[in-house]
């Protein structure tokens, strides 16, 4: 209760100070106010880049594990290389395999990859990606259709000479014609269109929407007959992904019947390594951003020490006289350290706002995302700063000799 | 108005500096805090510029393993910043050829040494005393050895009739010497690449480590053998040209450039098949790439100048009124609003210099953690720090006008008056 009551004291004589003196007030508030936008501006860049990469590759699915050819990242040239040279490309024989081994997989996709020229009448589009594969990539990509079907599991066994089609090659090769039912030519081999995917936008700017999904019977047997594969699994809801991850590996390596003592021939990746990769590399810049960004923040803190100190000098026998009627050493800091305190957090409220208002301005330049938690922590760091730089003269404040603090002219 | 002699101009600043100077050392605390933010100020601004000039140096030391003018041909760009929509460009070119490395050879008459080099990937080296993977397999003909600034250690270099009749010899590394033949000389010895026995006719002389790895970890053969063995998995040459002198490199450029359009038969409206790339060209490509990143880290890091400023600005207001009968004495006993105003600005930029050289000084030794720490020589930007301290007598002058002017503008028999 008599803290309370000191509390509120201290905070009346200190905004009297700092409503005595506005010049002096405002010159140190604006110090402050420069570091917190140069800080909160950082912090909000840092946010945005990391939620823009999380968002452009959320199409892998936390939960789909990629069975490859070679692993995404390799630590060292040499991994590399002995990579490149050992490894054999993933087979149809094995992928079939798998598809009747695993039971922790929700679904599984067997993927082969092409790009091609594509015909629609006189229309030809050029980078469209072919993608062979089953019934299971609808669950494994996390794709919807918005008209027509998917490829059935009817189609893949019979390969069928069927497509479904990404909304970029809807719109651009069909332009406004209706795409469901028309013959497609890849390769100068005719493939009917059964199906209309939802946009999807793009991951790490790869447009997931310009692409054309066949049954893979109808990939091998008309575009490419032995073309390397990728494997996609999807683990059931629920189930450990750890689990799930060792499964497919024991699975793998039994069909290829690897001894025990070999390495695996086969890498799993994961979305997981590439948030491990994205943070490795951003870690650095992040860090070097920040600190470069606090320095301003920090001379704004020093501005703010300086000028507590002489507001200490100037008041004296102010302190002298509130010391002599009682005053206890604590009210004394408390005072100065409320007077710092409300600066800062008035620069801080300042400099949020011009920051908010900056971050307006330029978000359609640049991925930055002003949240919760940025503004929270800059309105904690400005605290803090106040604090931190006005601790020093506060306590020189309250450690005054009332009888010296009196006589001082 | 009366006209100043240059002795009374220069008898005026030298007072304004003692006073400037007994001022700041009465107040030290006060000082010490103010000129810390100038210091912090300069130092980022000093730190970011030498770390720059450091990884500029680091780069130039490492991207590039061409002597001076020398200028390569290959197929595809050395390095790519940015995006690669190209390609499917350089995919589609025709591979280099030995024949395109000999037309140039034989034909580019302004060139004074021309040699023809093939990457072979990596390899194993056995010695009947050590094994060692991982080493750099290249393919040349004797006109390499200038362009590459390869200095025969030990032995003999390539000659044309090593080229010429494929002969099965090699030349290697100093640091590879070292670890496959550790017993005397390797001139002579015989080991096997890949299973292929050659004949070590000559050491290189090392050219160190760097953080990209060693650089004396290769071998050398002749660029014909090495097309005998692997040339049918990897035929795509570098033809590495060095031009007589600076005077007629760029002559010399032009000319192989024909030549090899020739040899190429690339029509005269087509653009050239082919990449040319000199040490200053990648050294402009990595400038250009860094350009935005240097002016977005200088912007940021004059923010913390800005408010260092701001409380230069302060103190100096609180100092104007602390003294304000000192003013008034001086104004009284005859001193100018301008020799006022003098004594005031001069206190900001005194402030402001030694905040300015000691955050120079320690910003220099900042960036240069970063040499050390890569292993390149140290820089010393010369004209940021002639900037940086430029910008500080700046700072010092922008904001310690206003508290001067309001020094000086005060009216002497109220500031006698002031308590």
């Amino acid at each position: 209760m008599k803290f309370i009551g000191e509390f509120h004291e201290g905070f009346h004589i200190s905004w009297d100070a700092v409503r005595a003196h506005k010049m002096r007030s405002t010159l140190a508030t604006l110090g402050i106010v420069i570091g917190i936008v140069t800080v909160t501006l950082m912090a909000a860049a840092i946010e945005g880049l990391n939620n823009a990469f999380m968002q452009s590759i959320s199409s892998l699915g936390s939960d789909v594990f990629y069975v490859q050819q070679y692993t995404w990242f390799n630590a060292t040239e040499s991994d590399y290389l002995r990579q490149q040279r050992r490894r054999r490309p993933l087979q149809m024989r094995e992928a079939e395999a798998l598809v009747g081994q695993l039971t922790l997989a929700q679904a599984v996709a067997p993927l082969a990859y092409d790009q091609d020229p594509v015909r629609y009448k006189t229309r030809k589009a050029d980078n469209v990606l072919i993608i062979g594969t089953t019934d299971g990539y609808l669950q494994t990509s996390g794709a919807n259709i918005s008209e027509g079907r998917f490829i059935t599991p009817f189609d893949a066994e019979g390969g069928l000479p069927i497509c479904v089609i990404g909304s970029d090659v809807a719109s651009n090769l069909f332009q406004g014609d209706m795409a469901l039912g028309a013959q497609l030519k890849i390769e100068d081999q005719s493939f009917q269109v059964v199906g209309v995917l939802e946009k999807q936008g793009s991951m790490l700017g790869w447009s997931l929407d310009n692409r054309i999904i066949v049954p893979l019977r109808a990939f091998l047997k008309n575009i490419w007959s032995r073309p390397p594969l990728d494997i996609n699994v999807k683990a059931k809801p629920g189930v450990d992904l750890g689990e799930a991850r060792e499964e497919i590996r024991q699975t793998m390596r039994h069909i290829r019947h690897l001894p025990p003592n070999q390495p695996d021939d086969f890498a799993i990746n994961q979305q997981e390594q590439l948030i491990e990769m994205f943070h490795r590399t951003t870690a650095g810049i992040a860090l070097v951003g920040i600190f470069i960004t606090s320095l301003s923040l920090f001379v704004g803190g020093i501005g703010i020490m300086n000028i507590m100190f002489v507001s200490v000098a100037e008041r004296t026998r102010e302190i002298g006289v509130r010391k002599a009627i009682g005053a206890k050493r604590r009210a004394i800091l408390l005072q100065f350290l409320i007077e710092a305190a409300c600066i800062c957090l008035i620069g801080g409220a300042i400099g949020l706002a011009i920051a908010w208002s900056l971050t307006f301005a330029v978000k359609h330049l640049f991925p930055i995302e002003m949240s919760w938690p940025v503004v929270v922590l800059s309105i904690l760091v400005s605290l803090m700063t106040g604090l931190v730089s006005g601790f020093l003269p506060a306590w020189r404040a309250a450690r005054m000799n009332p009888v010296d603090a009196l006589r001082n002219e | 108005m009366k006209f100043h002699k240059p002795t009374l101009l220069l008898a005026e600043i030298r007072e304004s500096l003692s006073m400037a100077l007994s001022a700041i050392a009465a107040h030290k605390l006060r000082s010490a805090l103010t000129l810390l933010g100038v210091l912090i100020g300069v130092f980022s601004i000093i730190v970011v510029m030498t770390a720059m000039r450091v990884l500029k140096n680091f780069v130039e030391s490492n991207l590039s393993q061409l002597g001076g003018q020398t200028f390569a041909i290959q197929r595809w760009p050395q390095v790519q910043f940015g995006n690669d929509n190209d390609w499917e460009k350089y995919w589609r070119r025709k591979p280099i050829s030995l024949a395109n490395g000999r037309a140039v050879e034989e034909k580019a008459t302004l060139a004074a040494s021309v040699g023809i080099e093939g990457d072979f990937w990596q390899g194993t080296v056995q010695t009947r005393f050590q094994k060692k993977p991982n080493v750099k397999i290249l393919g040349e003909t004797p006109g390499s050895f200038p362009a590459h600034e390869w200095l025969i250690e030990d032995g003999r270099a390539l000659t044309d009739g090593d080229v010429d009749s494929a002969r099965n010899v090699c030349i290697i590394g100093s640091s590879l010497a070292k670890t496959v033949f550790p017993l005397g000389t390797p001139v002579g010895e015989s080991l096997k690449l890949n299973g292929i026995n050659y004949v070590v006719i000559g050491v290189i002389a090392p050219k160190g480590s760097s953080l990209a790895g060693d650089q004396d970890n290769f071998a050398v053969i002749p660029v014909t053998t090495a097309l005998n063995r692997y040339g049918r998995w990897w035929e795509d040459l570098t033809i590495l040209v060095q031009a007589r002198d600076a005077a007629s490199y760029d002559d010399c450029v032009e000319q192989v450039r024909g030549i090899m359009r020739t040899a190429r038969k690339v029509a005269p409206d087509q653009p050239d098949d082919f990449e040319l790339y000199s040490n200053d060209s990648l050294i402009e490509q990595f400038n250009k790439f860094t350009r935005s990143v240097r002016i977005g880290v200088t912007i940021v890091s004059s923010i913390a100048l800005l408010a260092a400023g701001i409380g230069i600005m302060n103190i100096m207001l609180v100092s104007v009124t602390e003294r304000t009968r000192e003013i008034g004495i001086r104004r009284a006993v005859g001193a100018k609003k301008r020799n006022v105003m003098a004594q005031f600005i001069m206190e900001a930029i005194v402030l402001c210099e030694i905040g300015g050289v000691i955050g120079v000084g320690f910003g220099i030794v900042g960036g240069n953690l970063l040499a050390l720490f890569m292993k390149v020589p140290p820089a010393i930007p010369f004209d940021w720090i002639v900037l940086g301290l430029l910008i500080c007598s700046v700072v010092g002058i922008v904001f310690g006008t206003y508290p001067a002017w309001k020094a000086a503008n005060l009216d002497p028999i109220d500031s006698l008056r002031y308590e």
